[in-house]
């Protein structure tokens, strides 16, 4: 135990600075909130025109796949200006050169921004719930949600801490993170729309989608546990 | 206390450190010049674990790198070209974060003992991104010994600072110096390098050309020797 107290005081001492950072500057979560909540206002809107001449239920149905879309792009955002913070006076050099595994900077900064994207969807999904009708509230809708958003940001911090010091690495970010997370996502996106139906399906039928996003979940942090240090080190 | 063997490194098909021999004995202070692209701030990274050596020996406090980098890194403070602090955060806070990753006891009596002494307890609340470039250097320097380490590697430190900064960081270096401090400094300002270090040793072209007791030299002569060998570098004629 006492050999993995150091690992911990630095995942600590990572999301209690990120944290704090956040509670002064509000940079993460304002720019995640405004771009999503303005996202669901447009799909809302643009379901409610198609409402007129089309079947309202078939796009009600097509909400689990609008709130995905919508985290994504505002998890992308959050991780750019969550790993930017490092960028800045090259910051993270300073984690590197102390006596800190790794492992623990990774899961730190995993840690944090799981955080604030939960904290994203946490506001969000009663948003969705108003606008779509569909029952987002629904315990295993949210445990997907919690599953698909962990693997999600799993792989994005990996690939946002690799982009961190190149050239475009605010347009490299998006471009690699969501062809990679795009396997978990849409299983995270087909086992959530099941969860929601009228009468949800029996668990064999929705098995194989939520067995992806978990093995994603454990592929993405055992990659970024064993790797982390090739990816920041040079 | 730094032990450099025939350290090589390479960028791509870039040589930029050719077998680099330097050390540095238990509280010395070594400052390393030469012009730019010399390997100055690569040799300075690779004793900071920021990066491996593709070749020859390193090592620090008897602890050889990389295979010991962990263990070398609660020994060693770095000052580099940039501050690596977190804007957002106020000096108290930075100097807490880094107290909380090394583990230290005695935070926060610690943290502003630091920056009592370097003379920003005054503006411990404020946010990093609202200090000078000097007042930034000297809270870079807390950060750096907040931990007290045995070996401060510092990365031009003086780039950017006024007149009245540089003197103000020319006194905490004596005092990290009085300390016992072993300091391995890269610098341009060969006056400030002379007045301060032990020695002095040259880099160019990834060698060391030559080292230089302070002692034995005046600035006139330096400057007149290291003319001569970073020209016969050019000439490739290598070091002496």
């Amino acid at each position: 135990m006492s050999s993995l107290a150091p690992f911990f005081a630095a995942v600590w001492a990572i999301l209690w600075k990120d944290l704090t950072m956040e509670r002064h500057t509000r940079q993460v979560l304002s720019v995640m909130l405004i771009f999503s909540l303005t996202v669901s206002v447009v799909f809302n809107f643009a379901l409610g025109a198609s409402a007129l001449s089309a079947d309202l239920a078939a796009g009600r149905n097509a909400a689990m796949g609008f709130l995905w879309s919508t985290i994504l792009l505002a998890g992308t955002l959050g991780l750019n200006r969550s790993m930017g913070s490092e960028g800045e006076n090259h910051a993270l050099e300073g984690i590197l050169v102390a006596p800190v595994d790794r492992a623990a900077i990774y899961l730190g900064k995993v840690l944090s921004a799981t955080v604030f994207t939960l904290i994203v969807e946490a506001i969000l999904v009663p948003v969705f719930i108003v606008f779509f009708n569909r029952p987002f509230w629904r315990p295993q809708v949210l445990a997907v949600l919690f599953l698909g958003t962990l693997g999600f940001v799993a792989a994005g911090i990996l690939v946002a801490s690799m982009t961190l010091h190149s050239r475009s690495g605010n347009v490299l970010l998006p471009v690699l993170l969501l062809p990679l997370s795009l396997p978990s996502v849409l299983a995270a996106a087909t086992a959530a729309a099941a969860f929601m139906l009228d009468t949800p399906p029996p668990w064999n039928e929705v098995s194989f989608p939520v067995s992806l996003v978990i093995a994603f979940d454990v592929l993405m942090l055992t990659v970024g546990f064993l790797t982390y240090h090739f990816v920041v080190e040079e | 206390m730094i032990r450099l063997e025939a350290l090589a490194k390479t960028y791509g098909l870039n040589p930029v450190l050719r077998g680099v021999n330097l050390n540095v004995a238990e509280g010395e202070f070594v400052a390393l010049v030469g012009p730019n692209g010399a390997g100055k701030s690569t040799l300075i990274r690779i004793v900071a674990t920021l990066m491996r050596p593709d070749g020859g020996l390193v090592e620090v406090g008897g602890w050889r790198l990389p295979d010991f980098a962990g263990r070398v890194r609660r020994h060693i403070g770095l000052v580099s070209h940039h501050s690596l602090l977190y804007n957002d955060l106020s000096a108290a806070e930075n100097l807490a974060f880094y107290a909380r990753l090394y583990r230290l006891p005695d935070r926060e009596a610690r943290v502003l003992a630091a920056l009592r002494t370097v003379g920003l307890a005054a503006r411990q609340r404020d946010p990093v991104r609202t200090f000078s470039r000097g007042m930034l250097q000297r809270l870079t320097i807390a950060r750096a010994t907040l931990h007290e380490p045995e070996v401060l590697l510092l990365d031009e430190p003086y780039t950017g600072l006024d007149q009245e900064a540089s003197a103000i960081l020319d006194e905490l270096l004596m005092e990290e110096k009085g300390r016992g401090r072993t300091i391995l400094m890269i610098t341009h300002d060969f006056a400030r390098g002379l007045s301060l270090c032990d020695r002095i040793a040259v880099l160019d072209r990834g060698k060391i050309l030559d080292e230089v007791d302070r002692a034995q030299v005046s600035l006139p002569d330096f400057l007149a020797h290291y003319t001569t060998l970073t020209s016969r570098a050019r000439r490739g004629e290598g070091p002496r």
